[in-house]
Formats: C-alpha cells, sequence, structure tokens
C-alpha cells in the first residue's frame, strides 16, 4: 500500500530524521578523519607531525621502507598470514566433517558431544594457557610456529563446528538418500553433495575466522613472544614501545598504519558478506 | 542413513580428541592448579603442594587483583551502557530508511576488523595526543580550551575514561549490527498499525522494537560479559595501575612485569583464571534467568 503525505506531513517526516543523519554522518566523518590523518602522518617527518603541518616537508616513502625491513614488519606480517591462513583452513578440515556428522549421524553420544561444544565456546582463553604452555614446553614447542597454528585452528574448532552444523541440518535428507540409492559411500557423499550445499555458511564463518585470527593478541603475546615469531599485533606493539623511546613519531604511525591495512582492504573487498555474516548468519564477530 | 562406528569415528575423532587436549585436559589442569602451590608454570603436578584455598584467599587480599575486578565491574557496566545505549540508537536510525544506510552500518562496523592493538594506539596516539591530537585541535579551533586542554592520559583518572573510550568506538557496530538484525525480523505490520493509531516515533520505539528485542538484547549482554573479561590488548596499551583489568593481572603474574614489581606466582592466576570463569558464568546465568524470552540464544 502507498501512502501519499501531505506536502507538510512529508517535511515533519524527514526533519524528524535530521538528529539521526547528524550523528551518523558526524561518525563518518570522525572515522574519515582519524584514518585520512594517519595514512598522511604515516608519510610524514616527526617535525611535520608536531607542527601539525603533515607532509610539509615531502612524501617520506622511507617510513614504510624503515617499517617494513629495518623495523621487521615484513617478518611479522608473514607470520600473521602463516598463522591465520594455516589455522583458518586447518578449522575447516577438523570442523565440517564434525558438524556433519553431529548433524546427521545417529548414535547415543551424538548430543552429549553437541552439548560439550557449546560448553566449549563459552570456556574463556585464561583457563587454557597455563596447560597448555606446560604441554608445549614438555615438548620442546614453546616458542615455535606449530603450537599457535595449533591452538589457534582448535580454539575455533567448538564454535565453527557448531556454526555450521545449523546449516547442514537444515540441508534436506533427500540429497543424501539419492546418493545412498546410487551406491555413494559418506565420504563421497559428504565431500561432493553436502559440503558444496553449505558452502556460504563455510565462507561466511571462515572470514570471521579469519579476522579473529589475524587480530589475535593474547595467545599470541604468550606463545609467539620471540621475535622471529611475532605476529603484527605482538610486533606492532614492541615496535611503538621502542619507537616511543627513540621518539620516532612518525615511524609509530607508519607501523599502526601497516598494522590496520590488510584488515581494512579485505574489509572493502568483503563488507557485504561480512556484515550479512553478522545480521543474517548471526556469527560471533 | 546407516552409518557404521568407523565411519562415525572418521569424522568426528580429529575434533574431540582436539577438543580433550585443549578444553577440556587444561579446563581440569588449571583448576587443580588452583589449589595448589605451583613453582612456574612449566612445573609437573607431582611437584605441586596442596594449599587448599589458600591461594584463592591470597588473591582476594590482593590490592591489584581487587583493583582489576572492580575496573572489569566498572567496563562492564559503564562501558557497557555506553556501548549498548549507543549501538541501539545507531541500529534504530540506520533501520529508519535513511539514505545511504548500508554504507553508514559498513563505515560504523569497520573498527571492529581492526585488531585492538593498532585502535588502541591510533587513539593514544592520535586522537587523545596533547600537543597535535584530533581531539585537541579540534576543540582548539571550536575556541574551547577546557576541553583543548583536558588531558585525557594523565594518571590519576583520564586514562581509564580515555580507554574506555576507545573500547566502545571499536566495539559498538558488532552490537549495532546484532541489533538491526533483530529490528529487521520484527513485522512491519506493527509498526504501521502503531502510526495509524497515532503513535510517534519514541512511542514505537518503547512498546515494539524494545520488547520485541528483549532476547537479542540478552544474547549481547551475554555477549558483552564474556567480552569485557577477555579485554587485554587496551588495557596494556593504556599502560597504568588504574587500568589493569583482570587478564592483564593474570599475564603479570605469570610472565611478570616492566613496570611493577609482581611476584610470579601460578597457582594464584590459576586461581584468579577460575575466579573470572565463575564470575562470567554467574552472570550470564543472572541475565538468562532475568531476560525469559524463547529467541533467547547462547
Amino acid at each position: 500500500m502507498k501512502k501519499t503525505y501531505p506536502s507538510s506531513d512529508r517535511l515533519k517526516k524527514n526533519v524528524k530524521k535530521v538528529p539521526g543523519y547528524l550523528l551518523v554522518i558526524l561518525w563518518t566523518v570522525f572515522i574519515a578523519v582519524l584514518f585520512g590523518w594517519l595514512i598522511l602522518a604515516s608519510l610524514s617527518s616527526t617535525k611535520d607531525i608536531f607542527s601539525g603541518t603533515l607532509l610539509a616537508s615531502g612524501v617520506k616513502w622511507e617510513n614504510y621502507y624503515r617499517a617494513l625491513i629495518q623495523n621487521k614488519m615484513l617478518r611479522n606480517l608473514g607470520n600473521s598470514c602463516l598463522y591465520t591462513f594455516s589455522s583458518i583452513i586447518l578449522i575447516d578440515v577438523v570442523s565440517c566433517p564434525a558438524a556433519y556428522c553431529l548433524a546427521r549421524m545417529k548414535f547415543k553420544l551424538n548430543p552429549v558431544i553437541e552439548r560439550l561444544f557449546v560448553v566449549g565456546i563459552s570456556i574463556p582463553g585464561i583457563m587454557i594457557i597455563m596447560p597448555m604452555f606446560y604441554m608445549f614446553s614438555k615438548l620442546d614447542l614453546t616458542n615455535s610456529r606449530l603450537s599457535i597454528i595449533f591452538l589457534y585452528t582448535v580454539m575455533s574448532v567448538p564454535y565453527t563446528t557448531y556454526y555450521l552444523l545449523t546449516f547442514f541440518r537444515g540441508v534436506s535428507t533427500s540429497y543424501e538418500e539419492a546418493a545412498y540409492i546410487d551406491g555413494a559411500g559418506p565420504y563421497y557423499t559428504f565431500l561432493k553433495i553436502m559440503l558444496p550445499l553449505v558452502k556460504p555458511a563455510v565462507v561466511t564463518v571462515t572470514i570471521f575466522n579469519f579476522i579473529s585470527k589475524w587480530n589475535e593478541y593474547f595467545l599470541a603475546l604468550i606463545f609467539a613472544s620471540k621475535s622471529e615469531l611475532r605476529t603484527l599485533g605482538v610486533g606492532l606493539h614492541q615496535m611503538v614501545q621502542s619507537l616511543l623511546v627513540s621518539g620516532d613519531w612518525a615511524g609509530m604511525f607508519t607501523a599502526v598504519v601497516v598494522a590496520f591495512i590488510p584488515t581494512v582492504v579485505i574489509y572493502a573487498i568483503l563488507a557485504r558478506q561480512i556484515i550479512s555474516g553478522v545480521t543474517e548468519g548471526g556469527v560471533k564477530g | 542413513m546407516k552409518q557404521s562406528k568407523g565411519t562415525i569415528a572418521v569424522f568426528l575423532a580429529p575434533a574431540i580428541i582436539l577438543f580433550a587436549i585443549v578444553f577440556i585436559y587444561p579446563v581440569v589442569r588449571t583448576v587443580g592448579m588452583s589449589f595448589n602451590e605451583v613453582g612456574n608454570i612449566t612445573a609437573d603436578s607431582s611437584t605441586w603442594s596442596w594449599t587448599g584455598i589458600s591461594n584463592y584467599v591470597d588473591l582476594m587480599n590482593t590490592r591489584l587483583f581487587r583493583i582489576s575486578m572492580v575496573n572489569f565491574l566498572k567496563i562492564w557496566i559503564f562501558t557497557g551502557i555506553a556501548t549498548l545505549v549507543l549501538a541501539l540508537l545507531l541500529a534504530t536510525i540506520l533501520t529508519s530508511g535513511i539514505i545511504g544506510q548500508k554504507f553508514f552500518r559498513a563505515v560504523i562496523y569497520m573498527p571492529n576488523v581492526i585488531s585492538g592493538v593498532a585502535v588502541g594506539y591510533m587513539w593514544l596516539l592520535y586522537v587523545f595526543n596533547a600537543d597535535y591530537g584530533l581531539l585537541h585541535s579540534l576543540f582548539l579551533k571550536l575556541g574551547w580550551e577546557t576541553a583543548a586542554n583536558f588531558q585525557w592520559l594523565s594518571v590519576g583518572g583520564n586514562v581509564f575514561l580515555a580507554m574506555c573510550i576507545a573500547y566502545v568506538f571499536s566495539s559498538v557496530g558488532y552490537y549495532m549490527l546484532m541489533y538491526i538484525s533483530g529490528i529487521e525480523k520484527i513485522s512491519k505490520d506493527y509498526y504501521e498499525s502503531a502510526t495509524l493509531d497515532g503513535a510517534n516515533g519514541f512511542q514505537k520505539f518503547m512498546n515494539i522494537t524494545l520488547p520485541l528485542l528483549k532476547g537479542v538484547i540478552g544474547t549481547s549482554i551475554t555477549l558483552w560479559t564474556s567480552r569485557v573479561m577477555g579485554f587485554f590488548a587496551l588495557s596494556q596499551i593504556f599502560n597504568s595501575t588504574e587500568t589493569t583489568v583482570p587478564m592483564k593481572y593474570v599475564y603479570q603474574l605469570l610472565f611478570g612485569s616492566s613496570d611493577e614489581v609482581t611476584e610470579l606466582k601460578v597457582g594464584k592466576a590459576a586461581a584468579a583464571a577460575v575466579v573470572m570463569t565463575v564470575t562470567v558464568t554467574i552472570i550470564s546465568m543472572v541475565i538468562k534467568r532475568v531476560i525469559k524470552d524463547e529467541n533467547y540464544e547462547i
């Protein structure tokens, strides 16, 4: 039904929206100024930053050379990529079959295991780190890339499994029945029929796992604190602490920009999918 | 569909084994450690000595831990109200059919995808800076001297406020999207008939939106609780005793700290972890009890 408002009514309706517009526009301007300034500062000299005249003495691309090469941020970036990509793939490798199994296969312990995973989701990391540190030290795996990838993977298995479970349950059983009649085994059915059907959910949860692993800080600080193992986040913290001593403010802003650019670029590309992941898929962002 | 035990094992065993190693075993061991005197983090359980609840007593008598728990409560309540009310307000605005609402949603959510360390340093090094900072230069331009010279990072009160503001900024977008999703699930019919009955925007919000969002709000508070207990990066960046949170306190007990004399006590750290977990569980259970709603999740 289309309503037509008398013009004064429509005006009133629009006037009421003004405070709302004002708030979201101010918020957006704030974010634009914040990020714009940071990018300009990352290309300025420390002197220009303090005199409030960004870029006055020219564009300092060498700030990036200093941050990435001399201060080893490139290596931190490489570590973050390695930990993040390995773990998000391994999470799917473990969680997809488990979710399918819990959604479809009937056995006595099924509901107990599902319940266990739900409890696992709410166990805070702080309950886990001390025994894991002990275990890794016994295995000589403290300060090793394997231990951080292992932890990143397993910490996300309960949630990812639980998330995918509901999507596998939503698929009609007629697909599997048809496959079974055609003589397909359970592995073929899972890989070639069921997995493609829940692919959108797998993609969504993988994107969110990517963001949370990329930004993870606490475990990285504890299990990958050695300088050659550091992630971008841990590296950024260490770097800013030492640049504060040497007074290289431009270098700090370059480091901050290097740390946030990767996720902001990925977000710019995948914003639609990420936002609908939260609003429709109910992902914990 | 029929399946053999072997098939089930192939599908489920990796997840179960990993779960046992990373969740069940550590939780049991951490609880055990909390009742023992443990030499250091790599000590075998054979070297522990049973001390009953003395770690817990010691913990409650430690000033820094009490500060950190009070800070947890302050962040949980005050920053929580600020974040969730702002998120609800933004969600209401961005579902009211204004032009460009998809764009605004995307922009406001963006800080959520940036690491806490980067967000923390943006605010610490730029926004709150007293020489060239965003707030300083903005208020200076507006001619508001008192606001321009406000010492955000001064120790003695303001640094905690500064940290909380940065936290609101970085987390509001997520709760906003949660509420948007809840609001969009409410049938338009309710609003239309309310409009016909002459209800204004505020009345519609109070009588339709808020009651029907009860479940979503409950979920958001539970999520907020566990996240605030896991709050760490910003506390390490806005580094001072006043910004100590439980996670940071435990970290210092385990690995020491550069700026304060902290004794390394593993059993006490385990006791703190147990106290934190129990606190979050109790709060979540109370919220679940208070907000009785069939749409309540998690």
